[in-house]
């Protein structure tokens, strides 16, 4: 399978990629570790003819406990014991993403920006031709609910949910300069599978930015899938917080791999802070998880189970959580 | 008959790794994609997006033009029907009037690269008229608007129906005092084998076409690409490069090996077609979406009495092997069972799907399924050990089924009670806590089919040639077919066995037409048991010599003489003895470089009605299988720990390749289980993917325990049969029945995945059934 | 750097400098421009591994990487990790325990299993089934790919 030619661009500082992609808007893709990208390219889905390639954008690379450059491949996240034993949930999810091979050389940024999945979507060029082109590459309507304005694709990274429930921040490089904003503003809650991000033409997502009180807490990542590798989530449930016995100190929890992007739910959980975590009040957060979520037809399993799921998935990621080391 | 647990051999029954084993780990192993030519075009395929059209016309003027390109190719222009039965040829190079579904090569080309293919193919032209989508086969079986082929039964799609009758059902289940019906659902699952289809064509001045291809049968390939191309067979040359895997997917001759020899022709160009993974699933061949019917009744001891068995099979839309298919789904039930009265229906439908045809235990995986979940339910019924039920009913060897197969050796008795005691099964079974289980499964299968597709039926199924010169080594040449199960090895190793030799003296030649004695290849799991007896006597024949010539040296009588290692020696002496190559070098002296040859048929098997050879076989393997599963049941996601396989392959002549399709057989059975399937909407095929055809991981695989029971085989190589097929079948009731021991769930639909096991959890609650307390 | 249209890098130890397009995916160069046909294409989209090759010593899809970005790094395929003489000690192991059957995913297993022990010399079994998680086998159900693995692992 071969790629249609395009330009390569390979800038050397963030602000060199940030102009590349001003003059070339719309008309480019960044490219990183290429494992969600280049897939993609292959099935002709939604090609531009500039690649800005980010490798060489040293800025983008290493990371610490307060830092993850944007470009950072997740295995080298993945080895670092002292960055897994700070946020087991982070820790949970980089080894469930796709395979070790993909993990190589997938970066986070990658990762957090994954392209949204659909039956109809994630196929190669003849076989969309053959059924006609849906809304989100080449076509006017949506295959999995039958109408022209709203694309069902779903959000299907791992790492996102995980870094949701710490607070973290990106950092993010425009032609107007940086600015940090909560990871959970990159994703547009009132998009949809097309429109999903917040980002503006040209921008780049820089680093995540993990605040000091993300170290330490209790997390778990639990995700969905038929497979344990390869296969993307069919559901992700992220929890972190610090509670015992007594009391909930701070609790939070996101979902991905049923919408159209990843979402927290801290109206759910602000109501549990400073009482005990009783069976019963993890019950009634599972079951208003999965009442707030309606994934669609548009992976392997069917939509009435993930949805189901959700609910033990939830149970099960806070009963599961692990105190986090590396605190303070 | 002698155990097997020791071998009396100098190398069969050990461990042999793979001759082309270090030639595979360094990356050196040619397969056909690796091959280049001068010159060499690509050669690329248009598919049909349609599911069922009328070609009304195609032009191909503007791809024509395009520079870089060759030849355009459509389907008026080798319009031969071929077909790898002889009586269905249903199939062309190229679609011929019709595109019968999504994936349908409508149109080919070569040109001087892949791009300049690509754009040539999107400026053909079609005016089509879009016919009636047939995607049910439910819907097919009678008559219908514009069937998928003209061959269709009455008006219908039905391919094939096979009706049969033994004994007297009706009046078995009449006096019967149990009785189950359980229906079957299996979605189609396909070979996935890793390296896609690849081929690579040459057409010379001289008149001949060389088509080196990625094939488990060139004989087949070679019968097809004459019979279409209008060449005869002599001027026409096949190779086999490597194989990297086939699992009966790539046994029938395929249209893009035709499609590549004719651009071939057409362009006075070596063409290479290769395959995306997205091709490989439109041309599946995979095992049948199938839906089975099954009755099977007893007496109150739980004697079988009789099976009443419908089969309503998905074909897709040629017929490829479905014949055999239509008839394996019945009479491969007639073991390792004894059933005294036996009706069969079946039917194959044509839909608007890519084909299905011959996959790994090809016909006997899905009835198997049914019928021994069906005999789960029985046992459960009668109050009765699913495996005294078993043992009670076994058939036993020497024996003749009600449809005149004759059975010969068989190990299955041993089979259930070396798993019965290794698995603990007396402890576990019903007693292990809500949410983990054990379960039996059974199998049976063909070594080898007595009745092949060939030129005759008195033909040789399998000739092997030696040619030994000066030099000592001994060149072995045959059509058998290593596409990675390890024939080459066994072919060295049966050689090096009877001659006394090291296997290092025996090269295994590559699979080419013009020298290679003609074999059938690799499928219905024939190439250990026929291969094996033509290798057997080949190297017999060269022993008589070479013992005729060191007798001679030695000034004794050839009778006192023997074979050892790497010499031949005195029986009551073996200090006294001649070398190998002295003893060569003498045989040579009158002829130059010995040859020889020895070949294998089988003997005639099976009764005189229509269909009675169907599912003949001169040996037939066993299994009996227990899994223990781990089921989540708040999520419906389970664990397949463990699996132990009690198999009867006779002797294992290469323990370590006997273990390694065991194993591979296991984790490709488990596939069909816990995730695999052809998912289609209509006739559309949604995951043409190895991302979302769920083949399962290492880490989903379970641990296995093999325990090899059989006896010598009486008309086996060294005692052997297969092992190839059967060890796949068993793996999949023994997982369905432990997950009703685990969690009080009958699973009748395959694959089940978590979100069926939770339906079926709930639908136990709906009825109010406990299960182990809960 | 190398000249615009060509990718420069270490190729199994020897610098070169073939000439390649921006679209030329890595698994495409070694095959068809460079000829190491022992690096196998099984699916071309990162889904089994066929393709794996180090690219400073990571394990690397080459189906999902652009040659391009191979500039000045290292890259090491199956021919690189076999010795001019005889087998490596993984390739040994592979062979001895029957690790092969069609043999097509097995260059990528080997490269994944040489980069695994490189990191980890002493890996359990869960690690070597961890590491193998993205290369897919049709035919072993991977049991004598693990027993390779850990023989070898066991033999160093």
């Amino acid at each position: 399978m071969h790629l249609d030619p395009f330009e390569l661009h390979r800038p050397t500082s963030v602000e060199e990629a940030v102009r590349l992609a001003r003059e070339l808007a719309g008309r480019c893709d960044y490219l990183a570790g290429g494992t969600d990208l280049l897939p993609n390219y292959k099935m002709h889905l939604n090609l531009r003819p500039h690649l800005i390639a980010l490798g060489d954008v040293r800025e983008l690379r290493g990371h610490s406990l307060d830092r993850v450059g944007a470009a950072e491949p997740l295995a080298d996240l993945e080895a670092d014991p002292e960055f897994r034993a700070a946020y087991p949930g982070v820790a949970d999810a980089l080894g469930e993403v796709a395979t070790p091979l993909v993990r190589a050389s997938g970066t986070l940024g990658g990762n957090l920006l994954v392209e949204t999945r659909c039956f109809f979507f994630n196929q190669s060029y003849f076989w969309r031709s053959s059924l006609g082109f849906c809304l989100k590459a080449d076509g006017d309507k949506c295959h999995v609910v039958p109408q022209k304005e709203r694309c069902y694709a779903t959000f299907s990274g791992d790492l996102a949910p995980a870094f949701l429930t710490l607070d973290a921040e990106v950092e993010v490089a425009g032609p107007s300069g940086r600015r940090r904003r909560p990871l959970s503003e990159l994703y547009d809650a009132a998009g949809d599978g097309i429109r999903r991000l917040s980002l503006a033409p040209g921008e780049l997502v820089v680093a995540l930015h993990l605040p000091r009180a993300a170290r330490g807490q209790r997390g778990r990542y639990k995700k969905l899938r038929v497979r344990p590798s390869f296969d993307f989530p069919e559901l992700g449930v992220a929890v972190a917080g610090r509670w015992d016995e007594r009391s909930v100190d701070r609790l939070s929890l996101a979902v991905g791999g049923v919408e159209t992007y990843p979402r927290r739910f801290d109206e759910l959980t602000s109501p549990l802070l400073g009482a005990p975590l009783t069976t019963d009040r993890v019950d009634e957060l599972a079951e208003a998880v999965l009442r707030k979520v309606r994934p669609v037809h548009n992976t392997f399993l069917l939509p009435d189970y993930r949805r189901r799921m959700v609910a033990v998935y939830v149970r099960r990621a806070l009963a599961e959580a692990r105190e986090g080391g590396a605190a303070g | 008959m002698a155990s097997v647990s020791e071998s009396p051999y100098r190398l069969l029954g050990r461990r042999i790794p793979y001759v082309e084993g270090p030639l595979k780990v360094t990356g050196r192993a040619e397969y056909t994609d690796d091959l280049q030519r001068p010159g060499m075009l690509v050669g690329r395929l248009l598919r049909s997006p349609w599911p069922h059209a009328r070609l009304r016309s195609i032009d191909v003027t503007a791809a024509r033009a395009v520079p870089g390109v060759h030849a355009v190719l459509t389907g008026d222009r080798y319009p031969t029907p071929f077909g790898v039965l002889p009586i269905t040829h249903d199939e062309t190079a190229i679609a011929v009037g019709k595109a019968r579904y999504i994936g349908d090569i409508v149109a080919a080309v070569a040109a001087s690269d892949e791009r300049t293919a690509e754009r040539a193919l999107s400026l053909v032209r079609f005016d089509v008229e879009p016919l009636p989508e047939h995607s049910d086969p439910r819907m097919g079986v009678s008559k219908v608007d514009e069937p998928i082929h003209a061959r269709g039964l009455a008006g219908s799609n039905v391919q094939k129906e096979v009706v049969q009758h033994f004994g007297d059902v009706d009046q078995a289940f009449a006096r019967a005092a149990h009785s189950v019906r359980v229906r079957g659902t299996f979605a189609g699952v396909t070979h996935a084998f890793t390296e896609p289809m690849a081929t690579v064509a040459e057409a010379t001045p001289d008149g001949r076409l060389t088509v080196y291809s990625a094939t488990q049968v060139p004989h087949y390939l070679h019968r097809a690409l004459s019979e279409v191309l209008g060449l005869p067979m002599h001027r026409i040359r096949v190779i086999k490069p490597e194989v990297g895997g086939g699992f009966g997917g790539k046994s029938d001759p395929l249209p893009h090996e035709i499609v590549c020899a004719a651009l071939a022709i057409e362009t006075g160009r070596p063409v290479k077609i290769l395959f995306d993974r997205e091709d490989v699933f439109y041309t599946n061949h995979g095992r049948h979406p199938t839906q089975n019917d099954v009755r099977i009744a007893t007496d109150a001891d739980g004697n079988l009495l009789a099976y009443d068995i419908e089969a309503l099979i998905d074909g897709g839309a040629w017929s490829s092997f479905g014949t055999v298919t239509t008839y394996y789904n019945g009479v491969l039930s007639m073991g390792p069972y004894r059933v005294p009265n036996f009706r069969y229906r079946g039917r194959r439908v044509y839909t608007n799907r890519p084909p299905s045809g011959a996959m790994r235990a090809h016909g006997g995986t899905n009835i198997r399924y049914t019928i021994e979940v069906a005999l789960d339910r029985l046992a459960e019924e009668i109050g009765t050990d699913p495996f005294d039920l078993r043992v009670r009913n076994a058939l036993p060897p020497d024996s003749t089924t009600i449809n005149q197969f004759r059975i010969t050796s068989s190990s299955f008795l041993e089979c259930l009670s070396a798993v019965r005691t290794a698995s603990g099964w007396d402890e576990k079974f019903r007693k292990l806590p809500y949410g983990r289980g054990v379960g039996l499964g059974c199998g049976f299968y063909i070594s080898g089919s007595n009745s092949p597709i060939h030129f005759t039926p008195k033909m040789p199924q399998s000739t092997v040639h030696l040619k030994v010169d000066m030099d000592g080594g001994i060149a072995v040449h045959s059509m058998q077919a290593d596409i990675g199960q390890g024939s080459n090895t066994l072919l060295a190793a049966i050689v090096a066995e009877v001659l006394g030799v090291d296997l290092d003296r025996v090269h295994v030649q590559r699979v080419d037409s013009d020298v290679s004695p003609i074999d059938l290849g690799s499928y219905s799991s024939r190439v250990t048991f026929m291969m094996g007896n033509a290798a057997r006597r080949a190297a017999e024949e060269l022993k008589e010599r070479l013992l005729a010539a060191a007798a001679e040296l030695l000034g004794r009588p050839a009778a006192s003489l023997k074979v050892g290692h790497e010499r031949f020696e005195l029986s009551e002496d073996p200090s006294v003895g001649v070398p190998f190559l002295e003893a060569l070098h003498r045989a040579m002296e009158t002829t130059g470089a010995l040859t020889s040859s020895g070949s294998y048929q089988t003997d005639p098997r099976g009764g005189a009605f229509k269909g009675a050879k169907a599912g003949t076989a001169p040996a037939y393997s066993f299994a009996a299988y227990v899994a223990e599963v781990e089921v989540d049941h708040e999520t419906g996601e389970y664990r397949v720990e463990k699996v132990w396989a009690g198999f009867d392959c006779g002797r294992p002549l290469n323990r370590l390749a006997v273990e390694g399709q065991i194993e591979g057989s296991i984790h490709m059975g488990l596939g069909q289980v816990l995730g695999e399937s052809m998912n289609y909407r209509g006739a559309r095929l949604f995951n043409p993917s190895l991302l979302e055809y769920k083949i399962p991981t290492p880490q989903q695989m379970p641990e296995v325990e093999i325990l090899l029971v059989g006896r010598d085989d009486p008309a086996g190589p060294f005692g052997a049969k297969e092992a190839g097929e059967g060890p796949l079948i068993a793996t999949l009731p023994a997982v369905g029945n432990a997950l009703y021991d685990a969690i009080g769930v009958r699973f009748t639909e395959l694959p089940i995945t978590p979100d069926r096991v939770l339906r079926g959890i709930d639908r136990r609650h709906a009825e109010g059934r406990g299960w182990k307390g809960r | 750097m190398a000249s615009p249209d060509r990718v420069s890098f270490r190729l199994n130890g020897q610098p070169v400098e073939p000439s390649c397009p921006p679209e030329r995916i890595l698994l495409d160069l070694l095959r068809e421009e460079l000829r190491l046909t022992g690096t196998k294409r099984g699916c071309d989209l990162g889904t089994c591994g066929c393709c794996t090759v180090l690219v400073d010593g990571r394990p690397t899809l080459s189906c999902l990487t652009l040659a391009r970005l191979v500039d000045g790094r290292s890259v090491d395929t199956i021919e690189g990790l076999s010795p001019a003489q005889g087998l490596s000690p993984v390739q040994r192991s592979f062979v001895e325990h029957g690790a092969t059957q069609c043999g097509f995913c097995t260059p990528g297993f080997v490269v994944t299993a040489t980069a695994l022990l490189r990191r980890n010399p002493h890996p359990s079994r869960a690690e070597i089934e961890g590491a193998i998680a993205g290369n897919l086998c049709r035919c072993t159900g991977y049991r004598k790919i693990v027993e390779a693995i850990e023989a070898a692992a066991g033999g160093r």
